[in-house]
């Protein structure tokens, strides 16, 4: 059985994350809703959507649902258990690109990695492709290249 | 830091000193993409071992550099502030370092500065390079030329861990420039850094 995952989201009440998929062998869209059981606010979102994923009765359907989404969307409902709006977790998945990572805690720094592993999933090739190709070069050449603005300031070390 | 019994095995220093083993350090801003890149080019072939005490992940590699097997142990770090005292072990007996900024935050490219001087002050002649990461968000970056690299005379990497580009070639290159260090040091330091340590010792001993 073919599933290809549309969309994905979560619903509060009950707790459960939300699938609109196709099924390839019909071409019918589908919504499918799992309720999330034994998740509370103190739980482990990573291993929660670990166990999601491999769970015997959705995994077909979570295929091409990545663990990292699966993850942030446990995080999202562990940050309506503990209280916080909507806007306030999906705020803090948000990337700005002048923000020093360097500084965040554990917790704070793997929303940043879990919105950034939106597009690097996207880009992905992955090993059991079957265009797969372990040593890929690539030259760019010096010829063009532009000088880069953020050589402009010109600081110590630069 | 070198010292019988206070290190896990793994981390033991003196292993370094054998003929055939070389310690590369991968160094940068939190989520540039270095785990991404170790991964990418080891795929899973090796099980890395978390080491969460140092803040870092060793990943063993076995490499053939001419006719030789060479064991490579990477030493993958983490960016985070709050781990900045660990890096000294991190520095220490390493045979080479790479150094990542991610294309799209160019404060992670602004604190290569930091990094090399760090490293630098540790290390300060083994072969380094300067890798780009994630190119294949902005091709359009490979385009721009980076005057860091030039400036201290690296070598330079337009790579992405996501699609592949560049890594194998990257990490080839490294780990034949390990070796060639190895065979032909010019860092006194970990000398120093030994009797250091000695002397220390012998006073708790006192
Ligand atoms: N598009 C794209 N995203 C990438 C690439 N490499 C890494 N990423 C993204 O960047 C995020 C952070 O990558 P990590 O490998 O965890 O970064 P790191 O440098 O090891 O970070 P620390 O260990 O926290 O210092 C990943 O979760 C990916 O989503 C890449 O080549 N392209
Ligand atoms: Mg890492």
């Amino acid at each position: 059985m073919n599933f290809e995952a549309k969309r994905c989201g979560v619903q509060f009440s009950p707790p459960s994350i939300v699938l609109i998929y196709e099924n390839k062998s019909t071409n019918k869209l589908r919504k499918r809703i799992i309720p999330v059981r034994k998740y509370s606010k103190d739980s482990d979102y990573r291993k929660a959507a670990e166990t999601l994923k491999n769970h015997p009765r959705h995994r077909d359907y979570l295929q091409s649902v990545s663990q990292s989404q699966l993850e942030r969307l446990h995080i999202i409902l562990r940050d309506h258990m503990q209280g916080l709006s909507l806007e306030q977790s999906l705020a803090s998945f948000r990337l700005d690109p002048e923000q020093d990572l360097n500084k965040l805690d554990d917790d704070e720094l793997a929303r940043k990695k879990g919105k950034m592993d939106e597009l690097f999933e996207k880009n992905r090739k992955r090993k059991d492709d079957p265009d797969f190709v372990y040593d890929v070069e690539v030259e760019f050449s010096a010829n063009n290249q532009e000088k880069c603005s953020w050589d402009e300031e010109s600081d110590d070390g630069f | 830091m070198a010292r019988e019994g206070s290190t896990h095995p793994d981390l033991d220093p003196a292993k370094y000193d054998a003929a055939e083993a070389v310690k590369i350090i991968c160094l940068g801003d939190s989520a540039v993409g270095k785990s991404k890149l170790m991964e990418r080019f080891l795929l899973d072939e090796y099980r890395p071992q978390q080491m969460s005490t140092y803040a870092l992940t060793l990943y063993k590699h076995k490499a053939t550099v001419g006719n030789k097997t060479v064991a490579v142990d990477f030493w993958d770090t983490a960016g985070q502030e709050r781990f900045q005292s660990m890096h000294p072990s991190y520095y220490y007996k390493a045979h080479a370092c790479i150094m990542v900024f991610d294309i799209q935050r160019k404060i992670t490219y602004k604190n290569l500065s930091m990094w090399y001087k760090e490293l630098r002050e540790y290390r300060p002649e083994i072969p380094c390079c300067v890798v780009a990461n994630k190119i294949d968000a902005d091709m359009k970056a490979t385009q721009r030329s980076f005057n860091f690299a030039k400036k201290h005379d690296l070598p330079s990497y337009f790579v992405s861990a996501a699609d592949g580009t560049n890594v194998v070639k990257m990490f080839r290159d490294t780990i034949r420039r390990a070796v060639e260090y190895k065979q032909n040091p010019t860092d006194f330091m970990d000398e120093v850094l030994q009797e250091l340590e000695v002397k220390v010792y012998s006073s708790n001993v006192a």
